[in-house]
């Protein structure tokens, strides 16, 4: 089993440490990599702060006064370097709009997020046994 | 996903693959409605005349004949009406280039073809709980 860097970008820092927490509950050997705005996530892609090498898989939460997630995603998917991305979209907020733009832009998938601490675990199990299963090329 | 029983379309030329993805299906329970087309032109001619309802989901082989996967996944994601579908690739190609192919295109996953059955039902159950806790 390969080891994949993980970036999650999530402008709330209560459910960065609760995710943080599943990853190690459920001793998940990925990296998990965070950042809280658009501008750090954009950084860590392809500015100043950007990880070598770069992620196989994006989680991003979308919500209604934070980060707007579909913006950085349009982003992503027009970037030669970052179209490739796996990319998971969650949000705690009901928008509609927001789905259909996600699923347009081809998204891996669109999910409800936790909202307990107690919850992530589970949903990240599920996430990590998905993760585990796909395949990515092999990092140059 | 899988609550609203989305439909789910299955391109693959290789019958015996295609017996397994089924008893795959009834072994996880999945009732999704599957439908199959043997290759990626049958694939397009079933998507763009209508011949099978719109799928959410494509299971997509890569090696076959008349039109290969990632061919197949160029049409998908030129067409207006059927670019924005998931598309979960599922083939024997180890390949780096046809991984490389797909994800450039967005697939949702790129799974290498179990070789044993039991192994078999445990990717598709994977998949099924993938899929149900997706919103799509």
């Amino acid at each position: 089993m390969r080891n994949y860097n993980i970036l999650l970008v999530d402008s709330c820092k209560t459910d960065i440490e609760y995710t943080k927490n599943a990853f190690s509950v459920l001793d998940i050997k990925h990296t998990l990599y965070t950042a809280e705005t658009e501008i750090q996530a954009w950084a860590m892609l392809q500015g100043n702060n950007k990880l070598t090498p770069l992620p196989e898989i994006l989680i991003i939460d979308i919500n209604e006064e934070g980060i707007n997630g579909i913006d950085l995603l349009r982003k992503i998917r027009i970037h030669p370097d970052l179209k490739s991305i796996l990319v998971f979209v969650i949000t705690a907020a009901d928008n509609e709009e927001n789905r259909i733009a996600a699923i347009n832009l081809n998204i891996a998938g669109y999910f409800r997020k936790p909202i307990e601490k107690k919850n992530f675990p589970d949903f990240f199990s599920i996430l990590n046994d998905y993760w585990n299963l796909v395949e990515f090329p092999s990092k140059k | 996903m899988i609550q609203k029983l989305v439909n789910i379309l299955l391109v693959e030329d290789d019958l015996v693959d295609v017996m397994n993805v089924k008893r795959a299906f009834a072994k996880n329970n999945i009732k999704n409605e599957l439908f199959v087309a043997g290759n990626g032109v049958e694939a397009l001619e079933m998507l763009n005349n209508m011949i099978v309802p719109l799928p959410r989901i494509i299971i997509l082989d890569i090696n076959m004949p008349k039109m290969n996967g990632i061919e197949f996944l160029k049409n998908l994601r030129d067409t207006e009406n059927l670019k924005n579908i998931s598309v979960f690739v599922m083939t024997t190609s180890n390949e780096d280039s046809d991984k490389f192919d797909a994800y450039n295109l967005n697939v949702a996953g790129y799974i290498l073809k179990p070789l044993s059955f039991e192994n078999f039902i445990a990717s598709v159950a994977t998949l099924k709980d993938f899929w149900q806790l997706c919103e799509m």
